[in-house]
């Protein structure tokens, strides 16, 4: 009874962090899978997302701002909204630079967010971080109040979904797709390949900030810690490109398994004996290095490929002639 | 602030480091510039190399220069059998899949370091290393090791690039691959060559940082993103850009703290490659954008 | 779609829950290391340690009716993400009674909050030093056996200025460790009259702090603090200032008072060179678990391994006190540190206290690194000592207070 109760505690635990990183994946995959930018500065904006929720929704605490105690959709709210006025700048600058560029471009850039979030203690508290972050319904018991979270994380997940589904298939979807595809010929069209871009970074980004806010909430906490890029940037990536660049089904999949195999990697390699027990997470981190080998050379496509010609739900009109460009 | 104390503190780190930086910097620019992606597993690559020094020093009692250009064979047929076993399958790929790739090949090669390795912090020789005064400069043998087997390593490999007939090629793929193979040039062979300079620069940045500073598990992950940083500064595809480029970040950063705080000089390398692409997206030295 | 993912979940969790249940009657302790990520370096020590509390234990009787203490590593990598990932398995996979770790505050926080709070497991962190700590809502479930970097700073600051420093120049690792310390230190100093000459954060894994230590050495003072850790960038800029004689004497905190500076550097070099650590009031207690450690092949001078210990013994003690019952662990914890007389019970000294608590008697637990009486918050103010580097690695040069 007892484990029954611990397993489904774990798989509500897990049901949350995938969510969340599902959200992070859609918004990288406007920006990779729709319109080929390459961001690798995932970690910027959820950490932006993150500690803005934060501020604005935590309780008063000497020595820093916020403390507004702001209802937490207010706290979301405001982190996709700063989430992507930090990206507007940052792309309007930065969206020049083709692939590789704006890859390192936006690292660096994620970089510096998280020196100033790490040094600036009136801004973030500095290293220490911001503690006492509400949980809606936090205030449950254990198992209840991750069924709660659980279950607005899928609510929030489900309008991201839709919405991001929605943009796919519209005009400005098929457009986006177009402009990364064949750059020329969508300027010969006459469209403004900037200024789509651009939307297309903001959107992104404002779901990242999403992600890193329900972070924050579920963790009561947000600290610099938890933005280092590997967990916060590559994972995420290796999340979409491992289910499927350019499918929405594919970002929420990808997520799903790589969480699995980073979680339950680590059952698998306690199975060793325990004079190993550290040797065994080192053995862990590698078998996630190969496991990522092996998929991306048995599933190149992604666990769920990019459906040909376009729009879902709708027959398939023109098929794409030329393969990805994948810079 | 004297003169002398600028030129010690400052500008010789600055060097030194930069020359750490450019080793590693020009494998990248190479990948870049011939393979045409970034390979995120360049740091631990390096690790990998200076690891390997520490075995060999330890197992022979020779100095680490002394087994330098083993380890620098070694890790290039390492690099060559990574290329086979992994990347090689995703050539006709889309390139993210090979960048993806490589993210978990430095995730494979920092845990084979950490298990055979240990995770304690080491060095090859024990002890300090008190610098020697040249008329005023202060400066340790081996920072004056490092920066001439710098030059050396690069001015072979230029020689390589220019007069070598399959180093002209490795420069014809870089320049333009389908002309090139329409003339008749061996991917294969130059795709080997281009991971055999790599990983052995690779592995002589590592082995250096180590001589430098210490061997650490993590210590080629933390040199990552200012070797991209240098890459991309010098132009994509320009050996003596990379080289440039690394020293113009290794200098910058010890520079950074004489104007910002101290907690922000990792930023100071970005921040030049940002104002960089801004005004000369090519880099200094005019490389290709991809 | 959603349905696959799920079949997915539930068949390895219930691959997992078959191989996970082997043997119920063994009571579980989770030990929540930084083993990969930036602190791996430290965390093999730590665990070690840790292992050490637990084989005396299980060599002494062991919980209750001989039933075996049984470790649940788990990897928290010095991030939130997989902390709470880690400790969630713990906790519900493996049912683990009470937690030790996780290592790094970022990650105690977001543990304490997502998992061992709402569980009402106890948690007893070795080297979570933020602040923050202190004010989760706890219900009395989270501790340390490592103080709040406050006490440290401020006893390393009267202590220095005992010693006839006045003026230092101030170097920190950005981290809640290192700018906990050097605030603490700054503000005790000043006022007391000290001079604090320069005062600078670094990022930790910089190949060169030469000009850090060029902008350092600027104030004019000949003595360097370095809030940093002696097996990271705190070697590396220890190093440098030695080599360049930028400063005379150079002080370090417990983080310092590692084997790495004097293997790497050299004994012979560090002579100028002291650092402050937590002791036991009854300093044998140290000398107890320092030969208990090295009899095992462990080094009781790595950094946080005495605060390890003795949280893995104080867990040990708080679950056999509470007859296994997890939902006791937190309050047991809290009795047992309000215990300020009874008999002694030092480390290693597993079947007496044992005894003691079967007889119902108060006693103290004189750990390693100190007495624990942990305060309302569940921190502890921890004794003191001064070191220098001797022939013989580091030796206590005078009490801090």
């Amino acid at each position: 009874m007892e484990l029954a109760l611990g397993l489904a505690n774990y798989a509500l635990f897990m049901g949350v962090f995938i969510g969340i990183y599902a959200i992070l994946a859609l918004g990288l995959n406007i920006q990779w899978g729709y319109s080929g930018l390459f961001n690798a500065g995932i970690a910027g904006f959820f950490a932006v997302g993150a500690y803005t929720s934060a501020i604005l929704t935590s309780p008063h605490a000497a020595g820093r701002i916020g403390g507004f105690e702001l209802p937490t959709l207010v706290g979301w709210v405001g982190a996709m909204a700063v989430a992507g006025l930090v990206a507007w700048p940052i792309g309007k600058v930065c969206l020049r630079f083709r692939s590789d560029y704006l890859a390192i471009a936006s690292i660096g850039i994620a970089e510096i967010i998280r020196l100033v979030i790490k040094s600036e203690d009136v801004l973030t508290n500095g290293a220490k971080g911001i503690n006492n972050i509400p949980r809606p319904f936090g205030d449950l018991p254990y198992v209840q109040s991750q069924i709660a979270y659980l279950a607005i994380v899928i609510v929030v997940l489900a309008v991201v979904y839709v919405a991001v589904e929605r943009q796919y298939n519209a005009p400005w979807g098929r457009m986006m797709r177009a402009v990364r595809d064949n750059e020329v010929a969508a300027t010969a069209m006459g469209k403004d390949i900037a200024f789509r871009r651009l939307q297309a970074f903001i959107f992104g980004a404002a779901l990242m900030g999403l992600g890193g806010a329900l972070f924050a909430h579920f963790s009561r906490s947000i600290t610099p810690e938890a933005i280092d890029p590997m967990v916060a940037t590559f994972l995420v990536w290796i999340m979409l490109i491992l289910g499927g660049s350019g499918n929405n089904r594919g970002a929420i999949l990808g997520a799903a398994v790589v969480w699995i195999i980073w979680s339950v990697s680590e059952i698998a390699t306690d199975r060793l004996p325990h004079e190993y027990a550290v040797q065994a997470k080192y053995i862990r981190v590698f078998l996630i290095g190969l496991m990522l080998q092996l998929v991306l050379r048995y599933r190149p496509e992604g666990l769920l490929p990019e459906p040909l010609g376009g729009a879902r739900n709708a027959p398939a009109a023109t098929a794409k002639a030329t393969p990805r460009n994948g810079h | 602030m004297t003169v002398i104390d600028f030129l010690n503190f400052h500008i010789v780190p600055g060097i030194v480091i930069g020359s750490i930086y450019a080793l590693g910097a020009v494998g990248i620019t190479l990948i870049f510039g011939i393979l045409r992606y970034a390979h995120l597993a360049h740091g631990d690559l390096a690790t990998l190399g200076a690891f390997l020094a520490l075995a060999l020093v330890q197992l022979l009692g020779v100095p680490p220069l002394v087994v330098l250009p083993f380890v620098i064979v070694l890790t290039a047929g390492i690099a060559v059998g990574i290329d086979r076993v992994f990347y090689d399958a995703f050539r006709e790929r889309p390139k993210i899949i090979t960048v993806m790739s490589s993210l978990g090949i430095a995730l494979m090669i920092r845990a084979v370091v950490q298990v055979v390795w240990g995770v304690n912090t080491q060095t090859y020789t024990r002890g300090l290393v008190r610098p020697d005064d040249y008329f005023g400069l202060r400066l340790r043998d081996r920072e004056i090791y490092t920066v001439a087997a710098m030059i050396g390593l690069v001015v072979a490999l230029q020689l390589f690039l220019n007069r070598s007939k399959w180093g002209k090629a490795m420069r014809a793929m870089s320049d333009n691959p389908n002309l090139a193979l329409l003339s008749g040039i061996d991917n294969r062979k130059v795709v080997m060559l281009t991971w055999i300079i790599s990983g052995g620069l690779c592995a002589a940045a590592g082995v250096f940082l180590g001589l430098n500073t210490e061997l650490k598990p993590m210590m080629g992950w933390s040199m990552l993103l200012p070797m991209f940083a240098a890459a991309i500064l010098g132009g994509v595809g320009r050996v003596e850009g990379a080289v440039l480029g690394g020293l113009i970040v290794g200098i910058a950063e010890e520079l950074s703290v004489l104007v910002l705080p101290s907690e922000y000089k990792a930023a100071m390398a970005f921040a030049i490659l940002l104002v960089m692409l801004l005004v000369r997206p090519t880099g200094l030295l005019r490389g290709k954008v991809l | 779609m959603n349905k696959k993912v799920l079949a997915l979940a539930g068949s390895l969790l219930a691959a997992t829950a078959l191989t996970g249940t082997a043997a119920q009657a063994d009571v579980k302790i989770g030990l929540l290391g930084g083993i990969t990520g930036p602190i791996a370096a430290m965390a093999p020590a730590m665990l070690l340690s840790a292992e050490l509390a637990i084989s005396e234990v299980n060599g002494q009787g062991g919980i209750g009716n001989g039933e075996k203490l049984v470790q649940v590593t788990g990897d928290s990598a010095c991030n939130p993400q997989n902390g709470t990932d880690a400790a969630t398995k713990a906790v519900n996979i493996d049912g683990v009674v009470g937690l030790v770790g996780p290592h790094c505050s970022g990650a105690v926080i977001a543990a304490a909050n997502s998992v061992a709070i709402p569980a009402g497991i106890a948690l007893i962190t070795p080297s979570g030093t933020s602040p923050e700590i202190t004010n989760l809502k706890d219900n009395d479930l989270v501790f340390r056996t490592v103080p709040s970097d406050d006490y440290q700073g401020r006893a390393l600051a009267r202590s220095l200025k005992e010693q006839g420093m006045d003026s230092v120049a101030v170097a920190y690792l950005n981290n809640d460790y290192g700018s906990g310390l050097a605030n603490a230190f700054k503000s005790e100093f000043e006022a007391i009259g000290g001079k604090i000459t320069t005062f600078a954060a670094h990022e930790g894994e910089k190949a060169s702090y030469r000009s850090n230590l060029a902008e350092l050495a600027k104030g004019g003072s000949d003595t360097l603090v370095i809030f940093d850790y002696g097996d990271g960038s705190g070697l590396t800029m220890l190093r440098e200032a030695l080599e360049n004689g930028f400063f005379t004497n150079y002080v370090g905190a417990d983080g310092m008072k590692s084997d790495a500076p004097i293997k790497e550097l050299g004994a012979n070099n560090l002579g100028t060179f002291l650092a402050s650590a937590p002791v036991g009031e009854k300093s044998d207690s140290l000398d107890v678990f320092a030969k208990n450690f090295k009899d095992i092949g462990g080094d009781p001078d790595a950094v946080f391994v005495t605060t390890s210990y003795d949280a893995t013994f104080l867990m040990a003690l708080a679950i056999e006190k509470a007859g296994g019952d997890k939902s006791k662990v937190g309050a047991a914890l809290r009795e047992l540190s309000s215990a300020t007389d009874g008999e002694a019970v030092m480390p290693g000294e597993w079947a007496k206290a044992k005894a003691l608590i079967a007889e119902g008697k108060p006693f103290v637990y004189k750990g390693a690194a100190g007495t624990y009486n942990f305060d309302a918050a569940g921190d502890v103010p921890g004794v003191y000592a001064l070191f220098k580097v001797g022939a013989n690695g580091f030796e206590k040069v005078a009490d801090m207070k």
